[in-house]
């Protein structure tokens, strides 16, 4: 009896009309009894509806938004690898596994730490956020210290724009600590998919991003890894919450500064950090500076190709104004902008919470202006000086560059002798080339005039080029290798990076 | 997406009917934010890339049919990714041109990109994907049952316990499990539509 039920319902005719929905009444009963009780059967629905990297996807792209894996790619197969060892298994393929108490569903995000995971607290029965310190750093004293007070000084942070600790502690010999999970997106998500925002959001997201930073200035704690990718907002009411104390440590903690790693992106750092200078809490400012630049253009101050350039351009140059980008910007915005990007911390404002009441009093009169006073003008340097000081880095970088350049050049011989002991040799070489006529490239732009001029000398090219691109536009699909012609280099480069991006899409999910 | 139904109605086939509207748009609300991204990524401003935008499906909708035709044809989406590169290129070289135009994009900043390394492209892949799937989730939603749905959303998204989700939802916990991959299956039609595989063999 019990035999012939079971060998009734395993049919597997029967799952395939219950995904068309053509199972009704008691058939579909019964084959939901016998669901609950056969795994075999459940499995085969399952990879019959989609196979198991589909359930996958399914879950790691429509699971809104990743709090800490935010600006990080998402990342299924880079780290489905040793790094999860840790996890213990769990006959439950729901779950990655389980770490403690935890039931572990994805992998959040991963960076020079350790790995962020999305977990189920089924105490709680509530979604958390796991960041747990790679093994190999397990290891290492100063790196567990960090990692531990890491923990304690951003616990001691309680703020309704700081992302909430729940907890710090070990498990396996792996430090770990336990944090919300912030359903929603990140403001570099946001700026990637809409571009620059509107003045109201950014002094909304602005603000409130300095609320929660004087919160934890007043811990003696500085982030120094403010950036877009790490300011979250939540689901719906897109709330700020400020996240990833990764590299935040508490001001008097010289044992560990003393390494000299630079620590944070260096995108939005500021020029002291950068240097490896002494950092405080208005080296938060800066970076605060730089992501409200990036709210009102789309895009990070100060970029470069590489990260000695960013470098450069962080510590000497002064970013194009915003205005210039977005001439929407009020002029009141870009000249707090400007005072939060003074190269020397005494120069900008000078506390997080003065930040948020300026940008809040402004908000208020954007709101009500009848009713909230305009606020007064910030006092910034003179345009004038302003051009002229970036002659002046122009002038610097101009040297500087000259200066890198120099020691590559000097030092790619050597490099390549040294490194070129088999068959690498020869590509060794290419690369050091490549990299010093970029830099030459940046020189030729620093000591040529404007850009305009320059233009004006390709035009008898472009003339030509034009016929071509006529031709073009009739032809549209067509392969655009049939430019042919190597008019343009950067052209040739686009054009050879956007075909690789299409094989690779052609390859496809 | 291996185990496709044989023949299934496509979104390509509807969009090479001209008169086909609903095709073109639910077209451009998976593909336009993609085109976007790449512009954003190259280096264009927001207004920049939203004309861009417009102009890649300008060219597409004028070219479809001869791509129809064609026997090369390959990949639909690496055809119109083909159109953006080329309507990219356009964009800078006619910038090259007229220095002075409007727009605000930086042509010498343009030129000045990085090229995208493999792990900007694995990224824009990826976004396009998660693009894909919300646009099928919403699309596909609206064909099921609330508590389907939740089935599917709560177990499967969230990753929540099946007899926890059941009792929430009144349903035998075997019904969320059918009613979870039910929602699946149309979920992969669906996307396995819009990706023209049936178009391709």
């Amino acid at each position: 009896m019990v035999s012939r039920r079971n060998h009734f319902e395993c049919d597997h005719a029967s799952l395939r009309l219950a995904l068309d929905d053509r199972l009704v009444g008691e058939a579909h009963e019964q084959l939901a009894t016998h669901l609950e009780q056969c795994e075999d059967c459940r499995t085969h629905l399952e990879a019959l509806s989609a196979g198991r990297d589909w359930w996958q996807k399914a879950q790691s792209h429509l699971s809104s938004g990743d709090a800490a894996a935010a600006g990080e790619p998402a990342m299924p197969s880079d780290t489905d690898g040793p790094w999860l060892g840790f996890l213990l298994p769990i006959d439950d393929e729901r779950y990655l596994g389980r770490f403690g108490e935890y039931l572990v569903t994805e992998v959040i995000g991963s960076g020079g730490f350790g790995v962020v995971l999305k977990a189920l607290d089924p105490a709680l029965n509530r979604h958390v956020a796991i960041k747990v310190l790679s093994p190999q750093l397990a290891n290492n004293g100063s790196a567990r210290r960090r990692f531990a007070r890491e923990a304690q000084a951003a616990a001691a942070v309680v703020h309704e724009h700081v992302v909430a600790i729940h907890s710090v502690s070990e498990h396996e010999g792996l430090p770990y600590l336990v944090m919300s999970y912030v359903p929603g997106c990140s403001l570099q998500d946001r700026l990637d998919r809409q571009g620059p925002l509107e003045t109201r959001e950014v002094l909304r997201i602005g603000m409130q991003t300095a609320a929660g930073l004087a919160a934890a200035h007043a811990q003696g704690l500085v982030h120094r890894d403010i950036k877009p990718a790490n300011i979250l907002l939540e689901n719906g009411v897109e709330r700020v919450k400020i996240t990833d104390f990764g590299l935040a440590r508490t001001i008097d903690d010289a044992s560990l500064t003393a390494s000299g790693i630079i620590a944070g992106t260096p995108q939005y750092m500021a020029p002291e950090q950068a240097r490896g200078e002494t950092v405080d809490h208005r080296s938060d400012l800066f970076s605060l500076g730089s992501v409200l630049y990036a709210m009102c253009t789309g895009h990070s101050p100060f970029r470069a190709e590489t990260f000695m350039a960013v470098w450069r351009r962080l510590c000497i140059d002064t970013p194009r104004p915003v205005r210039e980008t977005n001439p929407e910007v009020p002029e009141w915005l870009a000249e707090i902008i400007e005072k939060l990007h003074s190269k020397q911390p005494h120069d900008r404002i000078q506390s997080a919470g003065e930040v948020a009441e300026l940008l809040a009093a402004h908000l208020a009169h954007l709101q009500r202006p009848n009713v909230a006073p305009k606020p007064a003008r910030l006092s910034v340097r003179r345009r004038g000086w302003r051009r002229w000081s970036r002659r002046a880095s122009w002038i610097t970088l101009g040297v500087l560059t000259g200066v890198v350049i120099a020691a590559l050049a000097w030092r790619v011989p050597g490099g390549a002798a040294g490194i070129g002991t088999s068959s690498g040799t020869e590509p060794r070489v290419a690369a050091g080339t490549a990299i010093v006529s970029t830099e030459a490239a940046a020189i030729t732009q620093v000591s040529t005039p404007p850009a305009d001029l320059r233009l004006a000398d390709m035009d008898g090219e472009l003339a030509r080029a034009e016929a071509q691109v006529k031709q073009l536009e009739s032809e549209l699909g067509q392969p655009a290798s049939s430019l042919g012609d190597a008019s343009n280099e950067s052209i040739v480069r686009l054009d050879a990076e956007l075909q690789q991006l299409e094989r690779q899409f052609d390859n496809g999910p | 997406m291996s185990d496709a139904p044989s023949t299934r109605y496509s979104l390509l086939v509807r969009l090479c009917q001209p008169a086909d509207e609903q095709a073109w748009q639910e077209f451009t609300e998976i593909y336009e934010p993609l085109v976007y991204r790449l512009a954003r990524r190259r280096g264009f401003q927001h207004a920049d890339a939203d004309d861009l935008c417009q102009e890649v499906f300008q060219a597409a909708a004028k070219a479809i049919d001869r791509w129809q035709q064609r026997s090369d044809r390959g990949s639909f989406r690496a055809w119109l990714f083909r159109i953006a590169r080329n309507v990219m290129i356009n964009a800078i070289r006619h910038r090259q041109r007229h220095p002075g135009a409007v727009g605000g994009s930086d042509l010498k900043r343009l030129l000045d990109q990085q090229p995208a390394d493999d792990q900007e492209s694995r990224q824009l892949i990826v976004e396009y994907e998660r693009q894909l799937f919300q646009w099928a989730a919403e699309e596909v939603k609206k064909s099921f049952r609330h508590s389907t749905w939740q089935a599917f959303w709560q177990t499967s998204v969230e990753g929540r316990h099946a007899n926890e989700v059941a009792n929430e939802l009144a349903l035998s916990v075997g019904a969320v499990y059918i009613a979870r991959s039910r929602v699946m299956a149309r979920l992969r039609e669906k996307i396995e539509e819009v990706e023209g595989r049936d178009l391709r063999s």
